[in-house]
């Protein structure tokens, strides 16, 4: 299949997990839904330079250590992350992110 | 350290202080500890100023120990010692008066409280008081001037509960400080047009004009300014009244040895260049000190507080004594009779005042009236000590102030305007009217006392003792006390026999402070004017107040308007209450009060108020829609990227 041998073709589908990423950050008023949906930009990040890694620059595998790496990046994060949504839980006994408003200027 | 002299210097000046220092950090609690530690450090002051006194007379050259202090291009700031025949002789009279003090105020402090701080705080003026008079530089001067001024403040507010004596302290401080302004820019003018403040140097340039003369005459007009805020003179003579409120001790240290005689005594320091500073500046420094005389001598007529009367004749004859130096620097004297004059005022005002504090101890009151009542005239020493003294303030031959009055009118009798003589034996007129006032007043009571008298005593003995000044904070227990102690009438003893024999040390005196003694041409003239001035105040004196058919109302009482302001003290107090509060308050602290609160605070506020608005206008960021932050960072972000990547 030529089609999977083509650049382009991971491109569209990063951008394509991007934007879902991107939708789900700025429409789910879930504080998990907004992590898993920053979980699918990351993905969308990762699947690019493993692209750019194969079709571009092949030799030094960059691409995939920084790949790697940001899997690590993106356990960490994740792991932050839900913590802190445990502790707006304990204190607002919900996680949709319309009722954390204490800081409103 | 082998110099006898060097070390003496260095102990009169710092054993004073040391003590200071002991009794305030450690041994205030411990009276008789605190009363020896002073002791001791003013009595071997005295002793190495009676030694200096008599080893070192006969001096030709000044002797001078100095370092320089601070050193700064052409300008030399030089601090050390300097010993020439008029600091020695000031040195003993500082020396032995305050040591009289000292132990005078065994008695009339015992039991009070505050006894030991009373003892550094005396020690500490001695030390301040030393220090000027041996001083070398003039900024060394200033500095013990300062320290005076800050001695005398806690001491005349020694009773600080009560009221008015810490606002009497307070009165003290400022108003002094007020002259001293001019005298620090007299210092100021010198160091950057003369190049140094060595006193020595400044009295030989004055001497051999190497001083311009402009410089001359500002500088002596701008010290005098400090003289006046310390002497007391016109128009800041305002705080020694009320410096009465401080113990009475106190107040014949402050008005014989220290404190006023200070003025006096930077004038006598620095006679060349007062002498130099051309006629103008010496008729302004004249004409002050005439109108002080008048003014102060006026005010004791008709003051009914012993130690209110006793307060206006030191002013008055501070005014004296600088008439004396001025006429003397006019008519190209010496500064023999203002020194004499200081000389023998120092003994006989504190004995005035160590007298009237027998009295008010004794009778716990200050009205001199009531004193007569009570019948003071049986307190057998301070009646007759009293009375020598009274003797002497008035210029009566044989007593000291005879001498010294008499060479003083003999200089004002050298001027061409014959004016000032006329007002100076006015002075001493009045000055032997208001003296023998109290004296008379004190050994002729009345078996019954005019009206106004009785309801004195009346409202004296409602207050129950509680009248007097003295008994707000110790408790003296007056049915105690009979007759006077020693330690209280010994120093009485000592000081009228230097009464009866300062007088006839003149030529021995002269002699000392220049060198050679000049016979005086005895102007017979003026010999009996001056004489019949005083018997003539004292004759009035007898006539109003002495006689058994006197009226104890004073001849003033045909001149109800002279007396009434004689009475409110020619509205001096008035004037600078007036004048304190409508151009002090009213101008300047009411602009320095606008520009603090407008520019120094208002500066302040503005940006801390800034800071804040600027943060209010910004906060509609912080939405509290973390989405609405995310949607607007992808955006920015966005734009970035194309910006960059497209706008090229």
């Amino acid at each position: 299949m030529l089609i999977f041998n083509q650049l382009s073709t991971y491109l569209y589908l990063a951008l394509a997990l991007f934007a879902i990423g991107l939708y789900g950050v700025l429409a789910r008023r879930n504080l998990i839904a907004m992590l898993i949906s920053i979980e699918l930009i990351l993905n969308a990040a990762m699947i690019n330079f493993m692209a750019f890694n194969r079709f571009l620059a092949p030799h030094p595998a960059v691409g995939q250590v920084i790949t790697l790496f940001i899997m690590a990046v993106a356990a960490a994060e994740a792991a932050i992350a839900l913590s802190i949504i445990v502790a707006v839980y304990r204190k607002l006994k919900t996680i949709n992110v319309e009722q954390a408003t204490e800081l409103r200027g | 350290m082998g110099d006898p002299i060097l070390l003496g210097c260095l102990a009169t000046v710092i054993l004073p202080l040391l003590a200071f220092a002991i009794i305030m950090i450690f041994t205030w609690r411990h009276h008789k500890l605190s009363l020896a530690i002073s002791l001791v450090a003013s009595t071997i002051p005295l002793i190495i100023a009676w030694i200096f006194f008599f080893k070192l007379a006969g001096l030709k050259q000044p002797i001078i120990y100095q370092f320089d202090w601070l050193i700064s291009d052409q300008v030399k700031v030089p601090f050390g010692f300097l010993l020439d025949p008029t600091s020695l002789l000031m040195l003993v009279i500082v020396a032995t008066i305050s040591w009289l003090v000292q132990v005078y105020s065994i008695g009339y402090m015992g039991g009070d409280p505050g006894f030991g701080r009373y003892y550094a705080f005396l020690s500490l003026f001695a030390m301040s008081m030393i220090g000027i008079v041996i001083s070398s530089g003039l900024l060394q001067v200033f500095i013990s001037w300062e320290l005076v001024g800050l001695a005398s403040y806690l001491l005349i507010g020694f009773w600080y509960e009560k009221f008015s004596a810490s606002e009497a302290g307070k009165k003290a401080f400022v108003v002094t400080r007020f002259g001293d302004i001019g005298f620090f820019i007299g210092l100021v003018f010198l160091t950057l047009y003369f190049g140094g403040l060595d006193i020595h140097s400044i009295n030989t340039a004055a001497q051999t004009k190497a001083m311009p003369q402009w410089l001359l005459t500002t500088s002596a007009l701008l010290i005098f300014c400090g003289v006046m805020g310390k002497s007391a003179q016109f128009p800041l003579h305002v705080w020694l009244p009320d410096a009465m409120e401080g113990p009475t001790p106190v107040s014949a240290l402050l008005h014989s040895a220290t404190m006023v005689a200070a003025g006096v005594y930077l004038m006598t320091r620095l006679f060349p260049l007062f002498a130099a500073a051309g006629p103008t500046a010496l008729t302004i420094i004249l004409a002050i000190s005439t109108i002080t005389l008048i003014l102060s001598s006026t005010i004791g007529m008709v003051a009914w507080d012993i130690k209110q009367v006793w307060a206006y004749s030191t002013v008055s004859q501070l005014g004296f004594m600088s008439m004396g130096l001025a006429a003397a620097g006019l008519a190209g004297g010496t500064l023999f009779a203002g020194a004499f004059h200081l000389t023998t005022h120092a003994a006989f005002k504190a004995l005035l005042f160590l007298c009237a504090g027998v009295f008010i101890h004794h009778f716990g009151t200050n009205d001199f009236f009531v004193m007569s009542a009570q019948g003071g005239r049986k307190l057998t020493i301070p009646m007759v000590t009293v009375t020598i003294a009274a003797l002497a303030l008035a210029g009566i031959f044989p007593f000291a102030g005879f001498f010294s009055k008499e060479l003083i009118l003999g200089s004002l009798a050298h001027l061409p305007n014959k004016i000032w003589l006329i007002l100076g034996l006015l002075g001493a007129f009045l000055t032997a009217y208001y003296a023998f006032r109290v004296i008379f007043v004190m050994l002729f009571p009345r078996p019954k006392p005019p009206d106004w008298v009785q309801a004195q005593i009346d409202a004296a003995a409602g207050a129950g003792h509680g009248h007097g000044e003295e008994d707000t904070g110790h408790g003296h227990g007056h049915e105690a006390h009979h007759g006077v102690p020693l330690v209280m009438s010994l120093p009485l003893l000592i000081l009228a026999f230097f009464t009866l024999i300062l007088g006839f040390c003149q030529g021995w005196l002269e002699k000392f402070l220049l060198g050679e003694s000049h016979p005086h041409d005895v102007d017979l003239v003026l010999l009996v004017a001056a004489v019949g001035c005083a018997l003539g105040g004292m004759g009035v004196a007898w006539v109003d107040w002495g006689s058994s058919k006197a009226r104890w109302e004073g001849f003033l009482r045909n001149f109800p308007v002279l007396e009434n302001f004689f009475i409110q003290k020619w509205y001096m107090d008035h004037f600078w209450r007036w004048f304190l509060n409508s151009i002090i308050y009213g101008i300047f602290s009411k602009w320095f009060t606008y520009n603090d609160r407008r520019v120094v605070d208002g500066g302040v506020d503005a940006v801390a108020l800034g800071t804040i608005g600027s943060g209010r206008l910004l906060s509609f960021i912080q939405t509290a829609f973390v989405q609405l932050n995310i949607l607007f960072m992808v955006l920015v972000l966005a734009g970035l990227g194309i910006y960059l990547l497209m706008g090229r």
